[in-house]
């Protein structure tokens, strides 16, 4: 099998190039341990295996950001066949100075000329033949969007993996001073320490020595023993009288600069772009704001708006025949009443809530992936890094903030958006306090039954409570977990580009399988925890008995500060962790004490269908509707009517209106819920967050539900 | 003088970087080199951060990276 990594700069149409040449066999995933997204493909090109690995998007080698890392590391250890070494035309000189650090590595190296359309039009002309003597490695033009220059980069990439030794990089030359160094240090690491000298490209190593590069003094450590070079180093300082980092980095740059003259030919005037002209009105100082909120409100409300009524169409296809019909089959073979009920209530049940899920994810994935493809993204942390600096947080992080009013499970998906880790992790430890859609069901309940003359205020009241303890929660978390994280904001602005659709289209099917494929498996089994939690012991008359019953009892004393120490409510709040909107439901299983009204009317397979049909066309039409009909969003609005419903008498009986207020803020507050905790989990690919956050959310919950009640008591309300 | 003291619009020549360790290579990574020339493009609507041309591309960074940034004017 031939191994071709695919490496680039950020922006230089790398991703459009790798979906190009993989399209749908490109699979997405996380590299080991990490956040950063890894796409890789297998396939088969003129009868031979090859391996894709598309590298994350780095300007450098340097050892200072994930992405760097983990791209020299994997180029380092994995030793691919070949480089794909995508250059952005438009931007030859920055971009070649990653390709004079790979040629360092002493793997081939074949260049994808990309976006050279948009040189061309530009009037840069580009001579490839010189460009191929100056570099020693063959160049292929290509534009990816357009699929151009595909074949030949692949074959060339082919020719060049097969023949190595032909087509071995050639070695640039860093000047005597330098090069003079490489000498002596060669001859003594063959010498004395030959193992490294199998382990790595020796010219890559002693720069990095002579660099200082911690990471690569921790992975020598043991085999570098006793390596001395003290003397070189000292030697360069004496001579620059700068540190040696820099010094390497402006060799590079030098030789970076050398080619791109050598090559490249500009016209005398230039003219103003494109995307100045759009900058001039989108970071506008007065109109840059403005148009970013206007522009997420757009996001948000296509996420959600067009979603919802799809969603609500697949809870009832999968509540209503799908259910139905289980219940049918398993009668016919003659199972015992708990598998119908393990297999309706639990799994089906369970692995609907992760189906429910598809519309949102995706429909969000697909406008990130736009923004960070149009290059809109970078402009808007550009616009709002100011205001969310005040609580530790990057530009980006505004967006993923935003979309957790929706819903937290795609908000926290999105906080891939960020680069770094520390503004990754924060974020996603946020986002829980935006009160998302699924708390909704909970407030109109609650809001309806005690606060019905000023539903609006109290509502507001909630939503502005999320936001203002996640402002002091990020203010904690900066000077806490995350101190003495620096915070660098240095970023390129792209020019403004069309991402192609066929690229979108693979891109956000392959996010968001990834996350359905790995959330389902945790909430299918946390779905069957929690009926084996209601059902069992198996036949109880009484909700009470049950084992969820039980654990209520048992921690409903801990509520009893807070106003609320009865063990329904306590078992009501313990389903809630599969989403909030479910303590409603138990409530009304528990309180009401017989199961939902079940309509058990005879339908056939065929009027099923039928209706499944017509009920998706009518959500088609909401979906579209709800788009053009309102300026609000319609998914986060209340659709609750004042019809006392037996629960609510039951509600109005077990709540004093100041308990439902301290009752509705630890719901808000309480605990992320389990496909969101899947989604950290996911993200960050460990467990170690989502109890941070379940953690700080329980404590933070329960004091300002204990201050609310306490607070309001002696105050003499309620 | 340093690169955050610029107005949009104005140009000046990168005469040091007063910061050493990880934030000065990635600076340097980004091609902000000794020598290189620099032209300050905007402020973002809230003052910080600033966009900047450096070798025919635009960057942008906050103010308190751009302070660590000594340049020199024609004027100056």
């Amino acid at each position: 099998m031939i191994t071709i990594a695919v490496a680039g700069n950020p922006n230089s149409g790398k991703s459009t190039l790798v979906n190009a040449i993989a399209g749908t066999r490109l699979h997405v995933g996380n590299w080991p341990g990490v956040t950063v997204e890894k796409k890789e493909a297998i396939f088969e090109y003129n009868g031979k295996r090859i391996m894709l690995v598309d590298l994350p998007g780095t300007y450098s080698l340097s050892p200072y950001t994930q992405e760097e890392i983990i791209a020299r590391d994997y180029l380092v250890h994995e030793t691919p066949d070949v480089i794909i070494n995508v250059v952005d035309s438009t931007n030859l000189e920055r971009n070649l100075y990653l390709t004079v650090q790979l040629l360092e590595l002493g793997i081939p190296v074949v260049i994808a000329l990309n976006i050279y359309d948009e040189a061309k039009k530009k009037g840069y002309r580009i001579d490839i033949k010189s460009m191929e003597e100056m570099l020693g490695v063959k160049v292929v033009t290509t534009v990816a969007t357009e699929k151009t220059g595909m074949e030949r980069l692949l074959s060339t990439s082919l020719k060049v993996a097969e023949s190595p030794f032909q087509y071995h990089s050639k070695q640039l030359d860093y000047g005597e001073d330098i090069e003079s160094i490489v000498r002596v240090m060669e001859q003594r690491i063959k010498q004395s320490h030959a193992t490294l000298a199998e382990r790595y490209s020796l010219r890559w190593l002693i720069f990095k020595l002579l660099e200082g590069d911690t990471h690569i003094l921790k992975e020598i450590n043991g085999d570098g023993n006793g390596l001395y070079f003290d003397d070189v180093v000292r030697h360069l300082r004496k001579m620059y009288g700068d540190d040696i980092e820099s010094i390497m980095a402006n060799t590079r740059y030098a030789k970076a600069s050398e080619t791109t003259h050598g090559v490249l030919s500009k016209p005398e005037i230039r003219k103003i772009e494109l995307t100045e002209k759009i900058d001039a009105v989108i970071l506008n100082r007065f109109l840059g704001v403005p148009i970013f909120l206007a522009l997420m409100w757009f996001v948000f409300k296509f996420t959600f708006d067009v979603s919802t009524p799809f969603v609500d169409w697949i809870d009832a296809v999968i509540s209503g025949p799908l259910k139905r019909w289980t219940v049918v089959m398993l009668g016919m073979i003659h199972s015992p009443a708990w598998t119908i009920s393990l297999a309706t209530d639990g799994v089906i049940a369970g692995v609907g809530f992760v189906i429910m899920f598809v519309p949102v994810i995706f429909t969000m994935m697909f406008f990130i992936t736009f923004l960070e493809g149009s290059g809109y993204m970078a402009r808007a942390a550009f616009v709002m890094d100011r205001a969310m600096r005040v609580i530790g947080l990057h530009g980006k992080s505004f967006i993923p903030m935003v979309l957790g009013f929706g819903c937290n499970v795609p908000a926290i998906c999105a906080t891939r958006i960020l680069e770094n880790q520390k503004d990754k992790v924060l974020t996603a430890l946020l986002i829980p306090l935006m009160s998302c859609g699924a708390r909704l069901p909970i407030y109109v309940l609650f809001v309806g039954t005690f606060f019905s003359e000023n539903s609006g205020t109290v509502l507001w009241s909630l939503y502005v409570m999320g936001i203002v303890l996640a402002i002091v929660m990020g203010i904690v978390f900066k000077r806490t977990i995350f101190k003495g994280e620096p915070s660098v904001f240095i970023m390129e602005l792209p020019p403004y580009r069309m991402p192609s659709f066929k690229s979108l289209m693979i891109y956000t099917w392959e996010r968001g399988k990834h996350f359905l494929v790995k959330a389902g498996t945790y909430i299918l089994l946390v779905s069957i925890m929690v009926w084996i939690l209601l059902n069992l012991p198996w036949g109880v008359e009484h909700k009470k008995d049950s084992y969820l019953g039980k654990t209520g009892q048992t921690i409903a004393k801990v509520f009893k500060p807070l106003g609320f120490g009865s063990w329904e409510v306590a078992a009501s709040l313990i389903t809630g962790v599969i989403a909030k909107e479910i303590v409603v439901g138990t409530m009304g299983e528990i309180y009401i004490e017989k199961k939902m009204v079940e309509t058990t009317e005879q339908k056939t397979i065929l009027q099923d269908l039928k209706e499944c049909g017509i009920s998706f066309t009518m959500a088609v039409k909401d979906s579209v509707t709800n788009v053009f009909s309102t300026f609000w969003m319609k998914s986060i609005s209340i659709r609750g009517d004042k019809k006392l419903t037996p629960l609510r008498t039951v509600i109005q009986k077990t709540f004093t209106p100041l308990s439902a207020y301290a009752f509705l803020a630890f719901v808000l507050l309480y605990m992320p819920c389990i496909v969101a905790s899947v989604a950290m989990r996911n993200e960050f690919g460990t467990w170690k967050w989502v109890g941070i956050s379940f953690a700080y959310q329980i404590t933070l919950g329960w004091i300002v539900a204990f201050v609310i009640y306490q607070g309001g008591k002696l105050i003499g309300i309620g | 003088m340093n690169l955050s003291m610029l107005k949009p619009g104005e140009k000046g020549k990168i005469r040091d970087i007063v910061m050493g360790g990880s934030l000065k290579r990635r600076l340097m990574d980004m091609g902000v080199l000794i020598g290189e020339e620099v032209k300050v493009l905007k402020k973002a609507p809230f003052g910080d951060p600033i966009e900047v041309t450096i070798k025919n591309y635009n960057l942008s960074l906050r103010k308190k990276e751009a302070e660590i940034i000594l340049v020199t004017t024609d004027d100056k």
